[in-house]
């Protein structure tokens, strides 16, 4: 009786904030309807920016994946002078306003040598620089859950430090790192403030958005909205689906 | 074969302080010490994955600064350490990915067979009891033809009725695969059974060294004695010596009660505290001035004494039964 009482009153709390999170996508989806959805999806426009979208945030996991990993390895592996310091400000760009985040990208990077205002690069850039933490954090995580001692192990039966990385460290953390790279991933398509002050143009899906908005109101930009997270959610499913039987 | 120099490693709150020993080829070497007395952190020494100070030689040859996988050594954990992400097959094969393995199909049968485990290799590792994690531990060590195996603790997550048989497999190891083992434990049960040689460590020091029953029976040093399950470790004025800080010791099952007095026999006036029976035999504590003596006294013979609590007597003890420390 008492753990009914206990459940019943948890269930009714959790219940208010699964409402909160589910209901406004629901009514996004109700009220548009799906034959607007997918009839905005081949609108070109709206086509272009949702793949530049998913291109761009890609390629900052990418980016991040080849730099990123190694020094979440270190962090979890070596004890240095600094680190807690080190490793608080990995953590800022999670802090900083994202239009903060942008202007002190455009001061550092639009130095003229390489294209960056108004380019994917740019893009990228700000996608990267501020969801980076989710997937050094997320793979620091699973380093640190792999016991050091398995590549003790593996270096004894003849595996160097890159082989015992590769066949030991790596796989053994994949679920934190394919997690990190999930919330990178999808922290970086969802990226608006330093977006809009590096590259208006060409449009990413949230900047195309809050430009229909803008300029033809919630009617018009409420479909390449609910085109937006239907093709994340649907990515989303899908690796984890295919992570959990590879697991498997 | 191995010989170990001044070695000496600080880390945290261990340390070993300059150790140095040797260990003959196709020998088993038993390193016995507490919990925490730094085992582990000494065969990872010398496996190369700590850096210390120091010299190690292997064959003759300086190895202090080789890395881990030039070594040629085993190592088996504790926990074994089986690699999550592969099979039982994967896991024994997988030194075969980074160096030549010599009749590496005859071996990977062979070992399959005297370690018998050919109806789990496909098996994934989480669905394996401690003793198959054992033997596919020590396969996959043995699989690369390491030229030393060192072991830590491998038995103590291994169900007991098991011992005696991996015991004995541990021991075939040696001539069966042309090894030397070092084995670490605080078992020095274990140790009797497969060393031929015993050091024993405490607190990061090797305090003594030698043959197994030199060792084991005549410990040298009284925190040796003690580690050891010596029970009756007593000053050595109580047999009227005036050194001071020497000690003896004396088996429990060796002491008697009664007035018997020769010159061959220590004898002393003792006061009961405490009688208990345990099915075959009595656990008798008996209070001589400042030190109680321990003693065990078999059923037929303690029963015509009735010797109960307070009671005021006598034991003796046969002066070759003592060892002095």
């Amino acid at each position: 009786m008492k753990d009914r009482g206990f459940l019943l009153v948890f269930i009714f709390l959790s219940s208010i904030l699964v409402l909160f999170l589910t209901v406004p996508l629901i009514k996004l989806f109700l009220s548009v309807g799906f034959p607007n959805i997918f009839q905005t999806m081949q609108d070109k426009e709206v086509y272009d920016s949702i793949f530049l979208t998913l291109k761009s945030a890609f390629y900052a996991v990418v980016f991040v994946c080849i730099t990123g990993i190694p020094l979440a390895y270190i962090i979890a592996r070596y004890d240095f002078w600094g680190k807690s310091m080190f490793e608080a400000i990995l953590d800022i760009p999670v802090m900083v306003p994202h239009t903060a985040a942008g202007i002190a990208l455009l001061i550092a990077f639009s130095n003229g040598y390489f294209d960056f205002i108004d380019t994917t690069t740019g893009i990228v850039s700000a996608m990267m620089f501020l969801s980076a933490p989710f997937l050094i954090n997320g793979a620091k995580e699973g380093f640190k859950k792999v016991d050091v001692r398995y590549e003790y192990v593996a270096r004894t039966l003849g595996a160097n430090r890159f082989r015992v990385f590769f066949s030991i460290a790596l796989p053994n953390a994949r679920n934190d790192l394919i997690n990190g790279a999930l919330m990178m991933w999808s922290r970086g398509l969802g990226e608006f403030g330093a977006v809009v002050i590096i590259a208006y143009h060409p449009m990413v899906a949230p900047v195309l958005i809050y430009d229909r908005f803008n300029n033809f109101g919630l009617k018009y930009s409420a479909p390449v909205a609910a085109d937006m997270i239907l093709v994340s959610v649907c990515i989303f499913l899908a690796i984890r689906f295919v992570n959990n039987r590879v697991k498997q | 074969m191995l010989k170990v120099k001044n070695l000496f490693l600080k880390k945290g709150d261990f340390v070993l302080h300059k150790l140095s020993f040797e260990i003959k080829e196709n020998s088993y070497f038993v390193l016995l010490g507490q919990t925490g007395s730094g085992k582990t952190m000494l065969l990872e020494s010398i496996a190369g994955l700590q850096s210390i100070e120091g010299d190690i030689y292997f064959n003759g040859k300086d190895i202090t600064n080789l890395p881990p996988e030039k070594r040629n050594f085993g190592f088996v954990y504790q926990n074994f350490l089986l690699f999550p992400n592969m099979n039982v097959k994967d896991n024994i094969t997988y030194s075969a990915k980074f160096k030549k393995i010599k009749d590496k199909d005859e071996l990977f049968d062979d070992l399959v067979d005297f370690l018998h485990i050919k109806n789990i290799l496909q098996r994934d590792i989480k669905h394996l009891s401690g003793g198959e994690k054992q033997r596919v531990a020590i396969a996959r060590a043995i699989y690369s033809r390491p030229r030393l195996l060192l072991l830590d603790e491998p038995l103590s997550a291994v169900d007991p009725t098991f011992r005696n048989s991996i015991m004995k497999s541990l021991k075939d190891l040696i001539k069966r695969y042309n090894i030397t083992i070092l084995h670490v434990t605080h078992n020095f049960r274990e140790a009797s059974f497969l060393a031929d040689r015993v050091a024993v460590m405490i607190d990061g020091e090797i305090l003594q060294m030698g043959g197994a029953y030199e060792v084991l029976n005549e410990p040298k040093n009284i925190k040796v004695a003690r580690f050891l399950g010596f029970k009756n470790v007593f000053p050595t004025s109580i047999l009227g010596f005036n050194q001071k800080d020497k000690f003896f010791t004396v088996d429990p099952n060796r002491i008697k009660f009664g007035d018997e007095k020769k010159e061959d026999l220590y004898c002393f006036a003792c006061k009961i505290e405490n009688v208990l029976g345990i099915s075959d035999h009595y656990k008798i504590f008996a209070r001589v001035g400042d030190e109680v003596f321990f003693c065990k006294v078999h059923e037929s013979v303690f029963d015509g004494k009735i010797l109960k609590e307070g009671d005021e007597t006598n034991i003796y003890i046969d002066k070759k039964d003592v060892t002095f420390i």
